[in-house]
C-alpha cells in the first residue's frame, strides 16, 4: 500500500509540471482518456461544551479512467484525521497513513447493464453519493447517513436504467466478504445485500428508495427500507432522507432504529447560501435518541472551494456545537 | 398570399434553428428528444438504440456551446461546472472538445456514432441531421 501511495503522489506530482491543458480548479488533470487525477482535502474548526480543536482531517488523491469503451477504474487513497490539535488541552494526533477508500473497475455492457465490482460507496440515496465536505453544503453529517447502513461496499453492485424508462436507475448489489481496508468503515460487515432505484422526474426533482440486509461482524442482523427524494433549481434545494431498519442481536429481542433529515438550501447567489437541516434520529438498541436543527452559511468563492459555518442545537443540550471548514477539490 | 410567405420566410430566418445536433449518415437513428440528447452529453448514457455515441463538445466559451448548454442541456454555466465538479469525484469527465465546427463536422463524418452540433448552415448531405435548436 506504501508503495503505491508513492507512486500515485509522484505521478500526480509530474503530470501538475507536465501537463500543458489549462488546468480547471476541481476538475482534474486529464492526462488522457485513461488517466485523469485529483483529489481533496478538508479542514474543520469545532467548538462545543468539552473543547476546541481543528483538524485537518481529509487528504485523498485519485485517479481514474477508461481502459477502453468498455473497462474503467478509480481508485482513491484517503487519509481521515490528518493532524488533529484540541486546543482545550493542547494535545495532538495525526493519522498521516493512507488507505483505500475506493478502489473498482466499470464493465459497462450497455446503459441498462454496467458492473461495478471494487471497494466503492453503497449506493444508497442522495447524502451517501456525495459524502465528502466539499461538495456537501453543511460541514456536518446527517446521523443518518454514518449509524445506519454501511457507507462503503467491497463487492458487486449491478447498476444502469431501467429499460423502457426514460430516467429510472436501478442498483443491485452485494458483498459477501470481509470488506478490502476496513479502517475507515463504518459498518464492518461480510454480508450486505440491497436494491436501490432512482427516479429522475425531471433536471430538478428526482426520489429514490432502497432495501437491504447486513450482517455485522458481531452478528447483529439489520433489515432496512430507505427513501428520499430531492428537488434542485438554480436557487433552492430541498432535500429529505428517511430510513427504518429493524435489528436482531443473538440472544437478544429485535430493536428497531429510525432516522431522517429534511433540508432546504437558498442561494442567494451562486456564491452564498444558507442552509437549514431538522434531523431526527432514534437507535432503540442503543437507547441515542436525539433531534437536531442545524442552521448554517456556504460560501464558494469558486464552486470546488467550500467555506462553511454551521450551528447545531441537540435536544440532548450538552450536544449543541459550532463547526467551520474550509475545503477544496482538486 | 405573398407577403404572408415574405413574413414567414423571415420569422424563419430570425428565429429559426440556428444550430443543428448532427451525426454520421450511415447511422440508421433519425431523431432524438433533447432530453437524450442532454442525457448523452451528460454522460449518464452512452448509446442511442444500440450505438455507442461519442459525444463531442466545442471547445472554450464559443456562442454555440453556451447556447447549446443553455437550450439543449437546460444549465447555465455555473451549474454545469458544478455537476462536473461532482461527477470529477464520481470518476466521469465531461466529453472530449474540438478546436473548431469543422473538426466537429470532420469528426462526426469519419466517426460512426460522433455527435456534435454546428451551424445549421454547415449541415449539409454529408452528415445526418438530428436535432436543431
Amino acid at each position: 500500500m506504501q508503495h503505491i501511495k508513492v507512486s500515485l503522489i509522484s505521478l500526480i506530482g509530474l503530470i501538475f509540471t507536465l501537463h500543458a491543458e489549462p488546468y480547471q480548479l476541481g476538475h482534474g488533470v486529464s492526462v488522457n482518456d485513461a488517466l485523469n487525477v485529483g483529489g481533496y482535502f478538508s479542514s474543520e474548526l469545532e467548538s462545543n461544551h468539552q473543547s476546541n480543536s481543528f483538524t485537518l482531517d481529509d487528504v485523498a488523491v485519485m485517479a481514474y479512467g477508461d481502459i477502453n469503451p468498455m473497462f474503467s477504474y478509480l481508485a482513491e487513497l484517503e487519509a481521515v484525521g490528518f493532524y488533529h490539535k484540541n486546543f482545550s488541552d493542547g494535545s495532538e494526533e495525526s493519522h498521516k497513513k493512507f488507505h483505500a477508500e475506493r478502489i473498482y473497475g466499470d464493465l459497462w455492457m450497455a446503459d441498462s447493464i454496467n458492473v461495478r465490482f471494487g471497494k466503492q460507496i453503497t449506493p444508497i440515496g442522495y447524502w451517501n453519493l456525495e459524502p465528502i465536505n466539499v461538495l456537501r453544503d453543511t460541514t456536518s453529517n446527517p446521523l443518518y447517513s454514518m449509524l445506519l447502513f454501511p457507507k462503503f461496499l467491497t463487492g458487486l453492485d449491478l447498476n444502469g436504467y431501467v429499460p423502457q424508462t426514460q430516467g429510472v436507475r436501478y442498483h443491485l448489489f452485494g458483498q459477501h466478504n470481509r470488506d478490502l481496508d476496513e479502517e475507515y468503515i463504518n459498518i464492518p460487515n461480510s454480508h450486505f445485500f440491497g436494491l436501490a432505484l432512482e427516479n429522475e422526474i425531471s433536471m430538478e426533482w428526482s426520489s429514490s428508495g432502497s432495501i437491504g440486509e447486513y450482517i455485522t461482524k458481531t452478528n447483529q442482523r439489520t433489515r432496512f427500507i430507505q427513501a428520499g427524494t430531492k428537488y434542485d433549481d438554480t436557487q433552492w434545494q430541498f432535500l429529505a432522507e428517511g430510513l427504518i431498519a429493524k435489528s436482531e442481536y443473538p440472544e437478544q429481542a429485535q430493536t428497531y432504529a429510525f432516522s431522517g433529515y429534511a433540508q432546504a438550501m437558498y442561494r442567494y447567489t451562486q456564491e452564498h447560501a444558507v442552509i437549514s437541516r431538522f434531523e431526527y434520529f432514534n437507535d432503540h438498541h442503543t437507547d441515542y435518541k436525539d433531534t437536531i436543527f442545524i442552521l448554517g452559511y456556504s460560501y464558494r468563492p469558486w464552486y470546488p472551494v467550500s467555506l462553511k459555518g454551521e450551528y447545531q442545537w441537540h435536544s440532548q443540550n450538552d450536544e449543541n456545537r459550532a463547526l467551520f471548514s474550509l475545503s477544496v477539490l482538486f | 398570399m405573398k407577403p404572408i410567405l415574405v413574413f414567414l420566410t423571415l420569422c424563419s430566418m430570425l428565429f429559426g434553428a440556428q444550430y443543428s445536433i448532427i451525426i454520421s449518415k450511415k447511422v440508421s437513428v433519425s431523431t432524438v428528444t433533447r432530453e437524450q440528447i442532454r442525457d448523452i452529453f451528460l454522460q449518464k448514457r452512452h448509446t442511442l438504440g444500440d450505438l455507442k455515441i461519442i459525444p463531442l463538445n466545442l471547445v472554450g466559451q464559443e456562442p454555440s456551446r453556451i447556447a447549446f448548454e443553455n437550450a439543449v442541456l437546460g444549465m447555465d454555466r455555473d451549474r454545469l461546472n458544478a455537476y462536473w465538479v461532482k461527477q470529477h469525484f464520481q470518476g466521469n469527465s465531461p466529453p472530449i472538445t474540438q478546436p473548431s465546427h469543422e473538426s466537429i463536422k470532420a469528426f462526426v463524418q469519419n466517426v460512426e456514432g460522433a455527435i456534435g452540433y454546428v451551424p445549421s448552415s454547415m449541415a449539409d448531405s454529408s452528415v445526418k441531421v438530428i436535432y436543431e435548436f
